[in-house]
């Protein structure tokens, strides 16, 4: 499309360099699934309406910690309209899903703990919508509550409540370059401080949903999920199934970022839609995606930098604690993560970095954009302003004296030999903060 | 899923008014909703009755009666933005209905809602303390006028009996010599619930001297509050730099007092400056030039 | 509770049914007539995107008790291509790249088609005032706010639209 087109007039678009010859490269294309998105026919999984389907809906606890003593369903079963009511005792397979450790159950059984407000008790499926929160408020539930605990902090002392057998730390990343404490001892200027990030939800316009059915001995389950080869695993595991009866189709999903990587509704559904034969349908509402989601893992850093008197980086020393909740989800390689990227893109000679994924009653911290660097980012960052105000000199100085280069070796030992664009990034964008008059510093 | 209720669409005010009166039982009056339905979905709001004010036009009208403006409890807050009449005579409310939710909200929230609803953080409410307004509520068989102080009893509560109807919100058109403006503080620009809000109504003689400053904060207690402190400050003197300062400090003292120790105050007290001398100078642009 | 006798012109149709009176609008669009256009979101109407016009007028349908939108004219997206062709809205979101998960942009093409009915030509400032009760999670805002000022040109340039 050409400026003539347009009449000349109205905001531009970019458009890619049309290469000769080429039909793919270089051109812009249209979305394959873009004209059903804006005429409003594409079906995500809350728009399917499959005949005889059931609705399905969960029992989540109201506690954070405790040991669940006794499930009585009865009141709910007498329903008219209530199909089902499943519980532990009904999974045929293996009770536990995660995609690096197998630490949350499905559903909790009689007897086991629960690790959060949230955690699923009993899956309750009925002819409509409408029956299932009534339903709901007749499952009779008794608890043995445990202390809790929220801190990650207090999760790690001698003497917390363990959460999971292994205890509360789940893993631990160290990284050491070069000798910190020689470089702290001889360095001009050392600035010390604690970071804390606080949980974020995703938020994702669509909550989770999905419907199910089994079709010719196939369980197809019709979900909003950005991981269904993942999910086709657990399902198949949870269900005792092979691999080969189940189907994951992604439905258009309505947001993810990072989200949608855990196991929501698809265990559920399979399972329901398996036991009674029928189609079944779950969405979650805003607020029990608000409960039971994964979100941005918190983080609690201390963070020492040091420098010597032109600002040149000497030693930088990092602890990192992220809460992952009641379940590890995505948080070892989220803590991991954190911890290679410790040191922001700057060359560091004396490096030692310790991340920990600690375990919480919280809700669980799983994947989201960025994967740990957001947290980090906010303490590397502010830790090189506040080293730029000690030298005296400015944030722009300060980081062009530091950052990596071709040939720059990182924390973790890599060498990098191409593709350093950071020096780049930072001259331009101190060029643009003086056109628009925001940065009166050197040009 | 909403829960159960009888719903009734009465075709006039004496039909509501007789409704109200004969229907036994928790009963609600429906306007524009935004309030009511997702109380009554999230289960905190339990009617038996619902009596909807749709086909009472007679309740949609911004008039002006003598020194007056009359405005009808199902005006929305879009109507309120693109009135001739709010723009003449009561700009701030204008400004304030601008600052409320997002387009759809604006398209059918009301100003009879926003009042009864008594949120602390309603934004009318603020501009509607500072006019002097007076609600009329309507019953079987009587009426009466509250001045809004009056009215609003605290968070969520009012006088309003559940028998009556709010029909209407009075108050004295501005002469057209008054300077005033409204000032919103939200997390976000647009679909923010204020977390603190400025409402100024200046009076000044022709040598350009304040005769009357109306100066009401809201979200910072259960309902408006005046900065009498600060209005009588302002009194007799002619707006400046300095004199900004004065009363932007004088009103920071009156809502610290009243925040006490609640979890927001350590923000609030500071955020408030802010917000104070941004409103200020949007009604006299004077207070910044020396 | 009675049901109630709710009639409407539903995308230049007439429609008439029997409903509970304490059904929103959002689930008779959905549930009733399948018009599954309409999203919800967050049933509280913070996100916009159960969207629609009542009588031209962006709503948040989840907000509305159906009754109350009866003798009512209302649009969702599905009432906007006619005869197969995409309105000039819906095409400016796919040339400006401004759908990505697509679950806002049916809300917000029904914000801007109310917007350009009333302003034919409004500048950036007025259109993000205009879907400011829109959500765009995957925050593509950019992008929209092209599409929709786009949308402006290719319907100035058919004589003010179809």
């Amino acid at each position: 499309m050409n400026s003539e087109s347009r009449g000349g007039k109205g905001p531009e678009l970019t458009s890619f360099p049309e290469g000769p010859g080429f039909r793919v490269v270089g051109r812009s294309l249209p979305r394959v699934d873009g004209t059903a998105k804006v005429t409003g026919g594409a079906r995500f999984a809350a728009d399917c309406k499959l005949p005889g389907m059931l609705f399905a809906r969960v029992l989540r606890s109201t506690v954070p910690h405790a040991v669940l003593r006794r499930l009585d369903a009865a009141g709910a079963l007498s329903l008219p309209g209530v199909a089902a009511v499943f519980t532990a005792a009904d999974i045929p397979g293996n009770n536990a899903v995660g995609i690096i450790v197998k630490d949350e159950p499905v559903l909790v059984e009689t007897g086991g703990r629960i690790r959060r407000i949230g955690d699923p008790l009993a899956l309750v499926v009925g002819e409509s919508e409408a029956v299932l929160e009534a339903a709901l408020a007749k499952i009779k539930v008794e608890y043995e509550e445990l202390p809790p605990v929220f801190s990650p902090l207090e999760a790690m002392r001698e003497g917390a409540p363990q959460i999971h057998e292994k205890g509360n730390v789940q893993s631990v990343t160290r990284i050491k370059k070069g000798d910190v404490e020689a470089a702290l001892a001889q360095a001009k200027f050392v600035v010390t401080h604690r970071y804390t990030t606080q949980m974020v939800e995703h938020a994702y316009l669509e909550t989770e949903a999905g419907v199910a059915a089994v079709e010719n001995g196939l369980l197809v389950i019709w979900v909003s999920t950005q991981n269904p080869h993942y999910d086709r695993r657990e399902v198949a595991r949870v269900l005792n199934l092979g691999q080969h009866r189940v189907r994951i189709v992604q439905a258009p999903t309505g947001g993810g970022f990072g989200g949608k990587l855990d196991i929501s509704v698809q265990c559920l559904l399979g399972l329901a839609a398996w036991k009674t034969g029928r189609p079944v349908k779950m969405c979650y509402r805003r607020e029990e995606s608000m409960i039971a989601s994964t979100k941005r893992h918190p983080f609690v850093i201390d963070y020492t930098s040091a420098c010597d008197g032109e600002g040149r980086l000497l030693a930088v020393k990092v602890r990192i604690v992220g809460d992952t909740g009641a379940y590890a989800s995505y948080g070892p390689p989220t803590l991991k993560r954190a911890a290679v990227h410790a040191t922001g893109p700057y060359e560091v000679p004396n490096v030692f970095i310790e991340s920990f994924c600690v375990y919480t009653n919280n809700p669980p911290a799983g994947a989201m954009r960025g994967f740990g660097v957001p947290q980090i980012a906010f303490a590397h960052e502010s830790q090189m302003d506040l080293l730029a105000e000690a030298v005296g000199c400015d944030p722009f100085t300060i980081r062009l004296r530091n950052c990596y280069r071709t040939g720059s070796v990182t924390a973790t030992g890599q060498r990098l030999t191409a593709s350093v664009g950071i020096e780049e990034t930072i001259l331009r964008a101190r060029a643009r903060a003086q056109e628009l008059g925001i940065w009166r510093g050197e040009p | 899923m909403l829960p159960s209720f009888h719903y009734y669409q009465p075709e006039s005010l004496a039909e509501a008014l007789n409704l109200l009166a004969d229907l036994p039982g928790p009963k609600k009056v429906l306007a524009g909703g935004t309030d009511v339905i997702p109380a009554l979905s999230r289960g905190e709001l339990a009617v038996e009755h619902l009596v909807s004010l749709k086909k009472l036009d007679e309740l949609r009208e911004i008039r002006r009666v003598g020194a007056n403006l009359h405005v009808g409890a199902l005006v929305t807050f879009r109507e309120l933005v693109s009135s001739p009449l709010v723009a003449g005579f009561c700009r701030l409310l204008g400004e304030a209905a601008a600052a409320v939710g997002g387009p759809q909200v604006r398209n059918q929230g009301t100003v009879g809602g926003n009042v009864v609803n008594a949120s602390p953080a309603g934004d009318l409410l603020p501009p509607l303390f500072a006019l002097g307004a007076q609600v009329k509520l309507c019953r079987r068989g009587g009426e009466r006028v509250l001045p809004l102080a009056e009215f609003l009893l605290g968070m969520g509560k009012t006088m309003l009996m559940p028998e009556e109807i709010l029909t209407e919100v009075i108050f004295p058109a501005l002469p057209g010599g008054a300077a005033s403006s409204f000032v919103k503080l939200g997390r976000r620009n647009s679909l923010a619930i204020s977390r603190i809000s400025m409402a100024v109504i200046i009076f000044r003689n022709r040598q350009g001297r304040i005769e009357e400053a109306r100066l009401a904060l809201g979200a910072v207690a259960p309902r408006p509050v005046r900065a009498e402190r600060a209005e009588a400050l302002l009194k007799g003197r002619c707006p400046g730099p300095a004199l900004l300062e004065e009363a932007v400090a004088a009103i920071a003292e009156t809502v610290a007092a009243i925040l006490g120790r609640r979890a927001s105050a350590p923000y609030k007290r500071v955020a408030v400056k802010g917000v104070a001398r941004q409103a200020l100078l949007r009604a006299v642009p004077e207070f910044g030039k020396p | 509770m009675k049901p109630f006798r709710f009639k409407a012109i539903i995308n230049d149709r007439p429609v008439e049914l029997l409903i509970p009176p304490n059904r929103r609008l959002l689930d008779l669009l959905r549930e009733d007539l399948d018009l599954t256009g309409v999203k919800e979101g967050c049933g509280e109407g913070e996100c916009g995107a159960c969207t629609v016009l009542l009588d031209g007028r962006p709503v948040n349908s989840c907000l509305v008790l159906a009754p109350e939108a009866s003798g009512r004219k209302i649009t969702t997206i599905e009432g906007l291509a006619s005869a197969g062709r995409l309105h000039p809205l819906q095409e400016a979101f796919l040339e400006a790249g401004a759908v990505q998960c697509g679950y806002c942009t049916p809300g917000m093409i029904l914000a801007a088609k109310a917007l350009l009915e009333e302003n034919p030509d409004p500048d950036e400032q007025t259109v993000k005032t205009a879907i400011s009760g829109n959500l765009c999670r995957c925050t593509g805002y950019v992008k929209i706010v092209r599409a929709v000022r786009l949308a402006a040109v290719k319907m100035a340039g058919k004589g003010g639209g179809r």
